[in-house]
Formats: structure tokens, sequence, C-alpha cells
């Protein structure tokens, strides 16, 4: 990886084409829907906790200068029983990170996607990929 | 109160004065869930009552709306072609989320893939499916990797909502009263939280409410139904709240005794178990975890009729004159999926969401001064 760190605000049109669904808590309150990010990293560990579980990553710029990330990931049970594991992201996998930047300007986010080495991705948390019945209005909470 | 701790122990000396067979087989049903292959229609519990034992969840009303949308108008069911086009949806979820396939690869991904090699994005790959999937890093493991982390529908419900009652589908008008909260709501969604309370009882890791807690949404819809002589356990995964029912025909609790979960005592009809719970504290609602609206003197009539191996018909009746103008159902079915378990649920264990959002409050009200000044 030549460049280790690439923090890109996007377009409305790219991130926002989807709005977060509320997952446990108000996404409105804890992070900013107008600072999508992607962060490309290292894992350093995973936290499966409840109610969401977090990522950890190391993210290196251009300078080499590492800024350590949370990424708020879906619940833990969901994630289980989707057939994501403990062994599923070990520290040192290198991952991508789309998501939004929490609303007080720290190094925390709410993931949206994760894509793995082999350039699979998983639907970590906030919605508008892959839930059924969308246009219904079901699992808005 | 005291009372009802004496009761509650008594649940566990009652499970253990059984003859061990039948703690065994209770034990053995509910440990496994719904594995009782012979089941049928008239299938009981070693004590008599119809057996409901097992492990449950609401996933396949997955996506149903819970308000009809207008244009079905009174129609509770879906035609055959509407069907067809659920039944299609259904499908092309399941295969995203068990068996993602190559071409759901990460746009973002490729975008700073080709910066970083200087060469356009690649297209997605062809084809799909786990065969095509190909090598994987070395520090991710042989389990597949999901879609999306979220629960879904198994098979397509035919339902045009979860409201069966009125025959509009819709939620009655709430009264004046049931007015006031809905601005009170609002107000609150409306402003800047300023302390604790600010943020809802299910934010706050408390509870979902007797509805909220089987109401299906994006993740744990499971529940679990364990029976002894004399009452029926039903624990909730998500905020793991528990329910232990007497049907042993006792009355209510005095109603001067509010709580959030409200008071149950049940009793069968039949092969149907009816469960009929009051005494809330008005501080819930009927909806999606809990969302909505109740008062304290809310009657939830909830009916439990097991009409397949691995189906139970579920109904709940809402009867709260001060909130709503009229009394109305919900109605699905909760369905048991194999291998599927009840996970232990410590809500307040990481809810950092609670600091972050206290922070993000602060960081707002910290920009609009300087906007201010």
């Amino acid at each position: 990886m030549k460049t280790m760190f690439c923090i890109a605000v996007l377009g409305a049109g790219l991130l926002l084409t989807s709005a977060p669904v509320w997952a446990h808590h108000a996404f409105a309150a804890e992070f900013d829907v107008n600072k999508p990010l992607i962060l490309k990293g290292t894992v350093t560990k995973m936290e499966w906790i409840n109610p969401h579980a977090w990522i950890h990553i190391d993210v290196k710029d251009v300078d080499g200068k590492v800024t350590p990330w949370m990424i708020e990931a879906g619940a833990p049970n969901g994630l289980l029983r989707r057939g994501f594991t403990k062994n599923s992201l070990l520290p040192g996998t290198e991952i991508v990170v789309e998501g939004w930047q929490a609303k007080d300007g720290s190094t925390r986010a709410n993931g949206s996607n994760i894509t793995l080495p082999d350039g699979h991705k998983l639907f970590v948390g906030s919605s508008g990929t892959g839930a059924p019945f969308e246009k219904d209005g079901a699992g808005k909470q | 109160m005291r009372k009802r701790i004496s009761e509650w122990s008594g649940l566990v000396l009652l499970a253990a004065s059984l003859p061990l067979a039948a703690q065994t087989s209770a034990a053995s049903k509910a440990s496994t869930g719904n594995s009782g292959k012979s089941w049928n229609t008239g299938s009981k519990t070693p004590w008599g009552d119809p057996d409901l034992q097992g492990t449950w969840t609401s996933d396949d009303t997955w996506g149903v709306p819970m308000e009809r949308p207008t244009q079905y108008g009174d129609r509770l069911y879906l035609t055959e072609d509407e069907l067809k086009d659920r039944e299609k949806r259904v499908e092309q979820s399941k295969e995203r989320i068990e068996n993602p396939s190559d071409t759901n690869h990460s746009p973002a991904k490729a975008q700073l893939d080709a910066e970083e090699n200087g060469t356009p994005p690649p297209a997605p790959a062809a084809g799909g499916g786990r065969g095509g999937r190909g090598g994987r890093g070395p520090s991710v493991d042989a389990a597949p990797v999901p879609g999306q982390f979220g629960e879904y529908a198994r098979r397509a419900s035919k339902q045009t909502s979860q409201v069966v009652d009125p025959p509009n589908g819709r939620i009655p008008a709430l009264t004046p009263e049931g007015l006031k909260k809905r601005t009170a709501a609002a107000a609150l969604r409306g402003k800047t939280p300023e302390t604790w309370t600010d943020w809802s009882i299910y934010d706050r890791c408390i509870t979902r409410g007797v509805a909220g807690s089987i109401i299906p949404v994006i993740y744990g819809n499971g529940l679990e139904i364990v029976q002894a002589p004399g009452y029926v356990a039903i624990r909730y995964e998500m905020v793991h709240d528990a329910r232990i029912i007497p049907t042993d025909g006792r009355p209510h609790l005095p109603n001067t005794v509010h709580t959030y979960m409200g008071d149950p005592v049940g009793h069968w009809e039949g092969n149907t178990l009816v469960v009929e719970t009051t005494n809330f504290n008005d501080k819930m609602g009927i909806g999606p975890n809990g969302g909505g609206f109740e008062s304290e003197d809310m009657k939830l009539t909830e009916r439990f009729t097991r009409v397949a191996e691995n189906t139970i018909n579920y109904e709940l009746t809402i009867d709260d004159p001060k909130t709503y103008t009229a009394a109305w159902k919900v109605a699905f079915p909760i369905t048991h999926e194999p291998g599927y378990q009840i996970y232990e649920y410590a809500c307040h264990e990481g809810n950092m969401a609670m600091r972050n959002m206290i922070t993000g409050t602060l960081a707002q009200e910290a920009a609009a001064a300087a906007k201010k000044n």
C-alpha cells in the first residue's frame, strides 16, 4: 500500500445516496451526515461489545503519521449470525472503511461498509445497502 | 412486590418439583429449540399444556411495514403478482446475504486502488457466488463474510401491513392525550439534548417494552419460550427482557403498581396461550423498539397459537382508550430457524453511543456559539 491514509470527504452524490438507518441510537446526534469519509487502515483490535461492535484501526498518512480511529459496526449478535467471527478481522488486516465521522470531530466513525483485502465488502452498520424492502420503510427505526 | 418476588421464586421451586423426565424433556426442547419433530396440533407438555417451547423470531415479517401503505386500501394480503414480487426480493436478499458474490465489491476500494496504482478502477468481476470468490487474505478466516449484518426474512410474508385491525391497516387516530404525547415526542426529537432523559428508553438500554420486543427490527428479533406447570416464560434477545407469565388464574397486581413491561397474566383457550398485560408505566409505546405511545391504563392482549412445527401465529391487541380512539391489532407469524440461538445482549456493556451523543451535542453547541459570536 503506497498510500496508507486516505480520508475523502466525498461529494453528496456518492455516500449520501443512502441515508443511514437508526441503529441502536440516534445517528444524527452522534455522527455527522455531512462528513462521509473513506479510511484505509490496519486493524489493531475488534471489540465484540453490545450494543455495537467497534473496530479499531491505525490510519497512516502520507508522512507516515499514524492516527488511531474507532469504527462503530453492527451488533455482535447480528454479525455472528451472518458468519462474522472473531477471526474475520484479525489485527494486521488492512481494510477500507466507508462511513460517517463523529459529530464532535474526534477520530471515531460510524461504519457503513468495510472492504476486506480480497475486495469483498461487508455491511457493518448503517443501511442503504442490502436491506430488503427498503421502499416499504421497514427497519427504519 | 415482596409477594411477587416470592411467587417468582415459586417458579423455580415448581420446576424443581417436576418429575425428572418432564424436566429433561422441557430442558431439552428449550435448549435445542423446536426439536420435537413429532409436533402436531395436539402436542402437549408433559403436564398437559399446549407446547410452544423453543426459539422463535419475527424475522419473516422483516420488511412488512407496520402501517399499511395507502395504495393497498383495506387489503391485508398481497395479490399473487405482488407476492411474487416480494418473494423475488426476499430471494435476492437471501442470496446476497447468504452467498455474497464477487460483484459485491466496494466502489470506494476500487477508487482508492485506482488512485494508488494510477490506473482506472477495474470493472466488477462477472459471475459471483462463493465459487468465484478466489483467495482470501491470510488473516481472514473461511467463514462467509456477508453483505450485511442485519436480519432478513427467509419466507415472504403475504401481509401488506403488521396492523391487521382496523381494516385499513392504519393505527387509529390519537386521542387529545395521545396527541399531547406525540407533540412532546416531536419536540424532543427537534431539540438539542440537554440531559440523559432527553434520550429514549431504548437509547439508554433500559427496555423495548412488550410490543417493541417482538416487532421486527434490523437485528435481535429472537425470543425463547420456556414452560413450566402454571407458568410460561418468554425471554427476548435485544435488551434481554424476560417475562414470567403465570397461567394459574391469579388477578393482576393492584393498579398502584406500574412498570415498563407491565404485569402479565395468562390462560389457555384451547391451544392458544392468551396473555393479558396491564399495569404499564406509560413511558413506552407500541412500535419498533418501544417507540410510539401508551398510557398507564393500556391493556395488551397477546395470543400465541402454534399452527405448525416451525410457526406460531402471534396477535397483539392494543386497548388504550386514553391514547388511541379505538382498539387495534397487530398480527404476524413468529417462526423457527434451525440452529437459531438466543445470544446474550448486555446492552449497556459498550453503549458508547451515549458518550458520543453527549460530545456530539457539546460540539454542536460550541459551533452554534462560535457562529453567533
